[in-house]
């Protein structure tokens, strides 16, 4: 098979796969849970629920708030206990619905069994519905409303849709597990969001370096027979699962700067996203669980773990069941060590999108003392995107927002590569990210 | 709750320090400084130890009492510029006169422009230079040092020198050019052997500490420069090969010009500035009154880098 | 040689008359008439182009003034009510006496009385540690250490002392250009009245979280507990949202709220030093000196 990337940068840090032996395993539900209302990209879901009700497994708990908002659906049965502010991962104050834990009683109409449904429904309003009332959300990390990604408007016309299951991030195996453990059901559900797009030629990308699933994902396409869905190998290159790096991969166009993917006629799906849509789809169950990886460094091989927890658990109560927080973790990461980010706080619980906790050593992510700029370029190689950061850092100290904009710091998709590849320690990404968000928001005043 | 790190992200970093990869170009001059003490002796291992450590010790004294730095120092960039600059000189040359370049290597060129990154010239050129100008008669004493291998050579003048003086009729007949790729009879550390030199720069290049456009350049422009020249007029220019084995071509284009600090970032300004200098060092060499050019040429056009920066950039990713 | 000395200094001295006479007529004729106010008012202003006055610098300031009906929107905090009647009386306007300010920290979350609970790796700037999560402390509102105030202001007159993490206003030095308010992400500074000699009292927290959930938090936060609004006879203290407010303008330093305060949150400066009555007092007059120094 032949291997496709990127055209532009990229770095290639040690993948560090540690946990991709270990199973999928099933975490038990903790006596409470908490769920936050904001578990998608837009606004928080208000609350539909009163407290003392009692609610059933897949029940809907709050509402969309907006046209980018998503449902959200208990995870467990039982009763309300509070509907209050909570802190979130990053201690910020987030609206959360306290859940007692009372049995495993699911909502009526919620398929459990485990039969493969190959039939798509053939009526495309009512499978992005199914979508949209299951709260799916993209599972990638951006946590984008999957039912808006999946209907860009009467102009657009996609051409492709890609399957990200590159997971280029060192550490991660949830993607990997699930495209071994349920190869089917996501093709299946990169087949059903295939036909949602107007039936349009539909790529699976995966790296390299995970062979396992390319064979178990490239069968279960072969057998399942749907057509135009095709796997591809991608090369193992950090960014290699970024929106804009795999669609230069996999169809070589270029999303131009403020552009939209589908504006190339792409339409990017993570392969978490497609099990979710294939389980709203056909089997009516909402996004209340998801694959979350226990792992770093500094945890030993055989306490490594691949969960399939619910929404609204708290991440303390997955270190504990995991047998603690190892002693010389000096940092705690939710998501990849590349664009994760740091929990603060150990109460805050799993959302939709969780991917890891992940414990990195002292010695692993400490950060060394900044230098000086030794001009050697090694940031202008490494970045994606063809940005200089060592140029677009000088002006995002000196606060010169004209010449940012000029620079394009505005087209930084923070993959972390530049800070990542400076031999000088500068904290180039921290200061350009403050810079982007300057400067988005002059562009949008401007408009 | 324990107290753990925050930060943005990345939360790895690929564990490249500045000081790890001037280890690396220390490494990669390693072959070149053994060929040199091999053939030149204990001479010469005073002019390199000399250099090194004097680099080393009055950058960490600027650093320390002057800018008042607190914190781990790295002496490895200026172990590079000791190197670079004992490599250019003769092993002749007395232990003072080795320290005053390495005074005004890293005290003039390097720390008064603030430190490391902050120059504008290559700071092992600048010493070398200032000592060309000033002690010219130590600078261009080639008297051979007894080494620790036996040679037969005799002859202390440089072919570069010679040719200055007499042209290219005083140019020995048949030099043998597989033997200078070798071994250069006459010259500095830095120009003794291609060889050790280009295994250096190779590794280099497979270590991704430097991209190879910059030396590529040089030695194309001089090839093709010298090319032009001796396709003219034989009798009175030396010929392509003549020109990139002698002198302080190979040393200085795989070593000086490729300085991260004093040239350009992009790949095709590199080019240009491999150019500049590729054709300032063979009118140097054939209408200058000084046998060499390299050092003017790199120094020249270090001027130029912030310039050529400014002219090419990355493509940029969506953006026609 | 002599020819040489002579044809040297006469070219030069030539070029020398040539060129001054273009430059003159080119002032002549490119002038732009300006209103000459502008540079009078220019010459009377602080000139330290803080921006504090909202215009771009002195010059701007001075352009504005002479354009403006009026002087009610422009007002330099740097030079004070001295500065404006100099430029009021330039402009033949009147000018509304403003009462002198000065920036007050609005934190007192030292060390001790705020635990740290992370350790912060990033860049040392707080709008970047704001950016990212609610601080290093328990306390998502107060104090994040990393001195951008202090790097914003051109006047010297904030430090951050190590000690207790905060900064410190140099309130001979503050003259009230508001830099250090626009550079905080929390909003933690505030431009308060100066106050009859500089005794000034104010609430020094801005935590707005419950009473419990901040003092579990930092130990001189203001819980909201409203002992402070039931003493003040002034009616000048308010209680929003579990935070006490003083404001300056009702406010006449009877100091009944500063005794009341359970933790310490309401601070009075510059204060004469008075004997020690009782124990309660004491850790007020600790703050005095803190704020002092």
């Amino acid at each position: 098979m032949r291997k496709i990337t990127f055209g532009i940068g990229g770095v290639h840090p040690d993948d560090a796969k540690i946990s991709r032996g270990c199973a999928i395993e099933i975490l038990p539900l903790p006596e409470t849970v908490y769920v936050s209302m904001a578990q998608h990209l837009g606004a928080p879901a208000n609350p539909v629920v009163a407290v003392g009700d009692s609610v059933k497994v897949g029940q809907v708990i709050a509402e969309p708030a907006g046209f980018i908002s998503a449902f959200v659906h208990s995870p467990v049965s039982g009763t309300v206990k509070s509907i209050a502010p909570r802190k979130d991962m990053m201690g910020n104050n987030v609206m959360h619905v306290e859940i007692a834990v009372e049995g495993d009683e699911w909502a009526e109409g919620i398929d459990l069994s485990s039969t493969l449904v190959k039939e798509i429904p053939s009526d495309r309003a009512a499978i992005l519905d199914r979508i949209k009332a299951c709260g799916i959300v993209g599972l990638g990390g951006a946590t984008f409303p999957t039912h808006v990604k999946l209907n860009p408007g009467p102009d657009a016309h996609p051409e492709c849709l890609i399957v990200n299951g590159a997971e280029c991030e060192p550490y991660l195996t949830s993607d990997f597990r699930i495209m071994v453990e349920r190869p089917a059901e996501i093709v299946v559900g990169a087949a059903i969001m295939k036909k949602v797009l107007g039936d349009c030629r539909c790529v699976i990308g995966i790296e390299e370096n995970k062979p396992e699933a390319i064979s178990s994902i490239s069968k279960a396409v072969a057998e399942l027979g749907y057509e135009g869905i095709e796997v591809v190998k991608l090369k193992k290159k950090y960014p290699q699962g970024g929106e804009k790096q795999l669609i230069d991969a996999v169809m070589k166009r270029q999303v131009a700067s403020g552009g939209l993917p589908i504006s190339v006629g792409a339409v990017v799906q993570n392969v978490a996203t497609a099990l979710a849509v294939y389980e709203a789809v056909q089997k009516n169950k909402p996004l209340i669980s998801n694959v979350l990886t226990v792992t770093g460094d500094c945890l030993p091989a055989d306490r490594q773990h691949n969960y399939l927890y619910r929404i609204g658990i708290p991440l303390s109560y997955i270190a504990q069941y995991a047998g603690g927080v190892p002693k010389d973790a000096a940092k705690l990461v939710s998501g990849g060590p590349m664009m994760g980010r740091s929990i603060v706080n150990l109460d805050a619980t799993t959302v939709k999108g969780s991917s890891s906790i992940l414990y990195l050593s002292q010695k692993a992510t400490k950060r060394h003392a900044p230098e000086s700029c030794i001009r050697c370029g090694r940031c202008a190689d490494a970045c994606p995107m063809g940005l200089e950061p060592f140029h677009l850092y000088r002006l995002a100290k000196a606060g010169d927002m004209e010449q940012l904009e000029a620079n394009s710091v505005q087209d930084c998709i923070s993959c972390g590569c530049c800070q990542y590849s400076c031999p000088g320690f500068l904290p180039l990404l921290d200061n350009i990210n403050i810079a982007k968000g300057k400067v988005l928001g002059i562009i949008k005043a401007r408009k | 709750m324990d107290k753990y790190l925050v930060s943005q992200n990345p939360h790895v970093h690929a564990n490249v320090s500045s000081c790890s990869l001037m280890g690396d170009v220390v490494v990669a001059l390693l072959p070149a400084i053994v060929v040199s003490v091999l053939f030149y002796g204990w001479a010469e291992l005073l002019v390199l130890a000399v250099a090194a450590l004097g680099c080393i010790l009055i950058e960490w004294a600027i650093t320390r009492f002057l800018m008042k730095k607190p914190g781990p120092y790295c002496g490895s960039a200026a172990l590079v510029t000791g190197l670079l600059l004992a490599m250019n000189l003769p092993p002749t040359t007395p232990w003072w006169v080795v320290l005053v370049g390495s005074l005004v290597a890293i005290g003039v060129a390097k720390m008064s422009f603030g430190g490391l990154g902050q120059n504008i010239f290559n700071p092992a050129i600048t010493g070398r230079v200032f000592l060309l100008i000033s002690f010219p008669t130590y600078m261009t004493d080639w008297t051979i040092t007894p080494g620790f291998i036996h040679t037969d050579a005799v002859s202390g003048a440089t072919l570069l020198g010679v040719f200055n003086e007499g042209g290219v009729a005083a140019l020995p007949e048949n030099l043998d050019f597989g033997r200078m790729l070798f071994l250069n009879m006459g010259g500095s550390a830095g120009e003794l052997s291609a060889i050790a030199l280009l295994l250096g720069f190779v590794y280099l290049c497979v270590r991704k500490v430097i991209k190879p456009w910059i030396t590529l350049s040089i030695f194309a422009t001089i090839a093709l420069v010298s090319g032009i020249f001796w396709m003219v007029d034989s009798t009175t220019f030396t010929g392509p090969l003549f020109n990139l084995l002698t002198g302080g071509v190979i040393l200085g284009a795989c070593f000086m010009a490729t300085d991260y600090v004093t040239s350009p970032m992009s790949a095709w300004g590199g080019v240009i500035f491999g150019f500049g200098i590729g054709f300032i060092v063979m009118m140097i060499r054939y209408f200058g009154s000084y046998p060499e050019g390299m050092s003017f040429a790199i120094l020249i056009m270090n001027i130029f880098v912030p310039l050529i920066d400014r002219a090419f950039h990355q493509k940029k990713f969506g953006r026609a | 040689m002599t020819h040489t000395i002579v044809w040297t200094i006469l070219i030069l001295a030539g070029l020398g008359l040539l060129l001054s006479l273009a430059l003159f007529w080119i002032a002549r004729k490119f002038k732009v008439e300006e209103d000459p106010r502008i540079d009078e008012i220019e010459k009377v202003m602080p000139g330290a182009n803080c921006g504090g006055c909202g215009f771009a610098g002195c010059r701007a300031f001075a352009d504005a003034a002479v354009k403006a009906p009026n002087l009610d929107n422009n007002y330099c905090p740097v030079g004070g009510n001295d500065v404006m009647k100099k430029v009021a009386a330039i402009l033949g306007y009147e000018v509304k006496e403003k009462a002198p300010m000065v920036a007050v920290v609005r934190c007192n979350g030292t060390c001790e009385a705020r635990p740290r609970t992370s350790v912060y790796d990033g860049d040392s700037s707080c709008r970047i540690k704001a950016s990212l999560y609610s601080g290093d402390t328990a306390c998502p509102f107060g104090c994040l250490g990393c001195g951008d105030c202090a790097a914003a202001c051109q006047f010297g007159a904030l430090t951050m002392d190590p000690a207790t993490g905060l900064p410190v206003v140099d309130q001979e030095k503050c003259t009230a250009c508001g830099a250090c308010v626009k550079a905080c992400p929390k909003g933690v500074m505030e431009l308060r009245a100066k106050g009859p000699r500089n005794m000034r009292v104010y609430v020094s927290c801005i935590n707005k979280d419950k009473g419990a959930v901040a003092r579990k938090a930092c130990l001189s936060a203001c819980i909201g507990c409203g002992k402070c609004q039931k003493v003040c006879a002034q009616d000048a203290i308010t209680v929003e949202n579990n935070l006490a407010y003083i404001d300056f303008s009702k406010c006449k330093l009877c100091k009944k709220c500063v005794a009341e305060c359970p933790t310490g949150a309401i601070h009075a400066v510059n204060f004469p030093v008075l004997p020690p009555k009782k124990t309660a007092d004491a850790p007020a007059a600790e703050k005095k000196e803190d704020n002092n120094a």
